[in-house]
């Protein structure tokens, strides 16, 4: 029986209630322990399903779509932080052979009285902002075209500095502040104070395959290829944009190279791509050279904070007080993970998006925890130093078993087991070893921090599961595997519910059309979020398989279990294979659907974890490397290790790039970025990679789901850049004054 | 201008704007696809080939010049079925997105066929001009080491 329930719903520090479809749930019964269980498929490694099309070029993504007569098109972006469209020549552009159409700020477009306003802009406020699209047979042609338009653009005064956004207030939003307890008072009566100050980079998303669309009318019917984390998203803006029903327009994104954070929604690409088409009557590619994807698609946007801390003798910390100075925008930047990551009864916060001209920032894998986390966790190891206390130990000490925003206690928090195993691995308790003289005369130290981040996910999300003559059964999700291997966990899930061989089982996702809701590829929502959909719909099938079974076989289906693809009775006299039952089927399939279920009532779901990060320094040049991580992070249950140590390698990955060599920098005197290419923006390639150890708490989040899973793809790029400078204050005693940590930075410190 | 390309042990002829990228060429003159284009410039190894059995980046390389050269695509490298570098890729999960992939599969069969027993360290070296931005690092250095002459996992 379906009902509607209130369930109260996280996203990237976002709390909200709402409404949200439940049915009973077929699969009430939570699976055992990982320890205690006999799993046939969950907990198990499982290569990924589609890896067979990965690893021969055969699987399409939307930069690899071609239609016939298919348009390209070029996009004019502003070469200046700053400026003022004084003219375009349009006329001379669509006189180019094989021009099409061309988008101008105010172009009519979308629905009656639509226009390209909020998507091309006659006074850009930040260099790659676009001004103009052309839509032509060739990406040639659209690029004459461009040239064609004879761009008369006016540099405006620009602003980059905090200073000076500050000094003229000039704010992307109002500053916030953060109360509970009272800080001042009681940061002057403790033991021992630090303070510090720590500037963090812009970090680009820079997934390979680029931001991109293509776009087909049919009549009123409108398909659109997309690379995007949030394909229900794109339909309901591309929707509202050309004033049509959902059921009229279709999206599709069968592979998706990479988001990061970035790809939601119906981007500028997708309402391009189908204002463009629906002009000239033509499909419309439009994709982004590596330039536009470096300079215009969001960014983790950069800080300047400042965090003051105070504790006690005892090992208690007393007070915390964070402040950020943001670089435009604040995705995720609202309550401070500062505030709740340790037990602390006086927090003061304050967090301020200043209005530069630089690009607004997007959301980016953890969105402003991993900022905040960067600096916190150093003060809190330079509080412990203050105080005498080994830093892990010291954060053992503070740890707290409810969420001190809400007074509500977590769902499950396995943090201690973190912080025991990863100390275990790493050897921690040696590890001042590390601080005696290296033949290589490199000086090496050895630093932690520990992570908190949501990824409880939620309802509404489905599934359906046929099952057919065939023997095979099919998945039905609405699940845009980004790279994360989503379709694959739902495959694992799938298989141990059915008692099916994994091989048996496929999934498919990246297509609205079935209509098969799931949430977009953010938050860390998808596995905790679809897979028990997924496990309830399989129970439905599973039920109905032992029903026809028990026709076949002339027993009472009560008496029956089925795994790996064979049908028992409990006393093991009979012992069949499931074929024997779906080759009856014919036509026919057994078919199941399933939803997620409601969050837990008066308890917060979060996952936590501890990262360890050895460095050796050159102190000669001023490198730091890291040589190797390890991590134990508490995500509920495993569905897929092999998955799963990925999903932690990739994060702990990108993180060393934003420790180490990822920045934005600018030209001053257009206010443009200077390094937009991949060679000069620098992210970690396989000779910057370390040693890296995975490991997970295993114990299942009962209270969240019927799968006990919790989210996966952001924690693990929380706590790395943290764990990697608090190695260099244990090698060096130093301190850097942000990062990425350049040569220059390193040599200031070591000075 | 009229240039002749053997691409995967077939023959083409074809008449092509002498500016014309062989990347270019592959993917949308002859639907080559697997071949992926990502920065444009030569900087992250996507877009690799094999010209003559050396590893090469197609979006550097003007089509005309590989006139009377051997090339060979990912959908080359697979035309007989997987080999046991690609199975390695897929068992070991050394990918995620996969769009560079198919530069990683072609860099490596490269290394491979030049360094059957590479040590850890040649492989880094060797593909380090091949960005992955999922992070797939760990275990595409142990995919490759895993089929490594005299080498059994």
């Amino acid at each position: 029986m379906a009902r509607l329930v209130k369930s109260v719903v996280e996203m990237e520090g976002r709390i909200s209630e709402r409404w949200a479809l439940v049915e009973d749930d077929e699969a009430a019964e939570p699976w055992p322990d990982p320890l205690d269980g006999d799993f046939a498929a969950v907990g198990r490694p499982a290569p990924r399903l589609d890896g067979a099309k990965r690893v021969t070029g055969q699987a399409r993504y939307t930069v690899d779509i071609q239609l016939p007569g298919m348009l390209h098109v070029e996009v004019l972006r502003s070469p200046f932080a700053h400026a003022r469209v004084k003219s375009l020549d349009v006329e001379q552009a669509k006189t180019v052979p094989g021009v099409r159409a061309v988008l101008t700020p105010d172009s009519p477009a979308g629905a009656e009285g639509g226009s390209c306003a909020g998507l091309l802009f006659a006074e850009p406020d930040y260099a790659g902002c676009p001004i103009a699209a052309v839509a032509a047979d060739t990406p040639e042609a659209a690029r004459a075209g461009v040239i064609a338009l004879s761009a008369d653009i006016e540099q405006l005064p620009h602003i980059l500095d905090y200073e000076e956004a500050l000094s003229r207030e000039l704010f992307e939003m109002d500053p916030r502040e953060t109360l509970r307890g009272d800080f001042e008072s009681a940061y002057a009566a403790a033991d021992a104070r630090v303070e510090l100050t720590f500037e963090t980079p812009t970090e680009i998303h820079s997934a390979l395959e680029p931001h991109s669309c293509v776009a087909r009318w049919d009549g009123d019917e409108l398909t659109v290829w997309a690379s995007t984390k949030a394909m229900f998203g794109t339909r309901a803006g591309l929707a509202r944009a050309f004033g049509m029903p959902q059921d009229q327009v279709r999206v599709l994104v069968e592979f998706v190279g990479g988001s990061f954070g970035a790809k939601a929604a119906a981007g500028k690409e997708a309402l391009f791509a189908a204002e463009l088409a629906r002009q000239t009557g033509r499909p419309v590619r439009v994709a982004n050279d590596r330039h536009a994807e470096l300079n215009d698609t969001g960014n983790r946007p950069p800080t300047r904070q400042t965090m003051r801390l105070a504790g006690n003798k005892d090992g208690k910390l007393v007070a915390v007080e964070a402040e950020s100075l943001i670089g435009r925008g604040s995705p995720g930047f609202g309550a401070s993970p500062a505030f709740v990551l340790y037990r602390v009864e006086n927090v003061y916060g304050l967090d301020a998006s200043l209005k530069l001209n630089v690009r607004p920032a997007n959301a980016f894998r953890a969105p402003g925890t991993m900022e905040r986390i960067t600096v916190l966790e150093q003060a809190i190891d330079d509080l412990a130093l203050e105080l005498g206390f080994d830093p892990l130990e010291f954060r053992r000490r503070n740890h707290v078993d409810f969420d001190q925003a809400s007074g509500e206690p977590y769902s499950s928090k396995a943090l201690l087991d973190c912080y025991e195993r990863v100390a275990e691995l790493a050897g921690w308790a040696e590890r001042d070893r590390l601080l005696r003289p290296h033949p290589d005369g490199l000086l090496r130290g050895m630093g932690c921090a520990t992570q908190i981040w949501g990824g409880g996910g939620g309802p509404p999300s489905h599934a359906t599961i046929r099952l057919g003559g065939d023997g095979i059964a099919t998945v039905v999700t609405g699940i845009q595997d980004v790279g994360t291997g989503t379709l694959t966990a739902a495959q694992v899930v799938a298989a141990e519910e059915l008692g099916l061989p994994v091989a048996q089982v496929r999934v498919t996702g990246g297509d609205t059309q079935p209509n098969i809701y799931a949430p977009l590829a953010a938050g860390s929502m998808t596995v905790p979020s679809v897979m028990p959909a997924v496990r309830s719909a399989a129970a439905v099938v599973r039920r109905k398989l032992l029903q026809l079974a028990g026709d076949v076989f002339e027993v009472s289906p009560d008496d029956l279990s089925i795994r790996e693809g064979q049908i028992r009775s409990k006393d093991r006299s009979l012992d069949r294979p499931y074929s024997e039952v779906t080759e009856k089927l014919g036509n026919a399939t057994i078919d199941g659907s399933g939803s997620r279920g409601p969050n837990p009532t008066g308890k917060r779901v979060n996952t936590f974890g501890c990262q360890i990060a050895q460095v050796a320094i050159d102190t000669a040049v001023g490198e730091v490397r890291v040589e190797h991580v390890w991590a134990v992070h508490d995500v509920g249950r495993v569905v897929n290790p092999l998955g799963a140590s990925s999903q932690v390698e990739g994060g702990i990955i990108q993180a060393i790039g934003f420790a180490l060599s990822e920045d934005r920098v600018f030209d001053p005197t257009t206010g443009a970025p200077t390094n937009a290419w991949l060679d000069d923006y620098k992210v970690p390639t396989i000779a910057d990679t370390p040693e890296i150890t995975v490991d997970f708490a295993h114990k299942p989040d009962y209270e969240l789901s019927n799968v006990g899973s919790k989210g996966l793809g952001e924690p693990p790029i929380i706590p790395t850049a943290a764990a990697i400078v608090n190695a260099f204050r244990h090698a060096t005693g130093r301190r850097v004054t942000g990062m990425p940590m350049t040569r220059k930075r390193v040599l200031e410190a070591l000075a | 201008m009229e240039v002749s390309l053997l691409v995967n042990g077939e023959s083409y002829r074809l008449d092509l704007p002498p500016e014309r990228r062989l990347a270019d060429v592959l993917r949308d003159d002859l639907g080559l696809t697997g071949t992926k284009v990502a920065c444009g410039e030569g900087a992250c190894g996507a877009c690799a080939v094999l010209v003559d059995e050396r590893p090469v980046n197609a979006c550097l390389l003007l089509a005309a010049a590989v006139e009377g050269h051997d090339v060979v695509t990912i959908e080359g490298i697979s035309r007989d079925g997987l080999t046991a570098l690609q199975e390695a890729f897929i068992a070991q999960d050394a990918l995620q997105c996969g769009f560079c992939t198919s530069g990683q599969v072609v860099a490596a069969t490269a290394l491979l066929a030049a360094n059957p027993s590479p040590t850890s360290e040649e492989v880094r070296v060797a593909m380090a001009g091949n960005i992955c931005r999922c992070g797939c690092y760990v275990k595409i250095e142990r995919a490759i080491l895993s089929v490594a002459e005299g080498v059994t996992v």
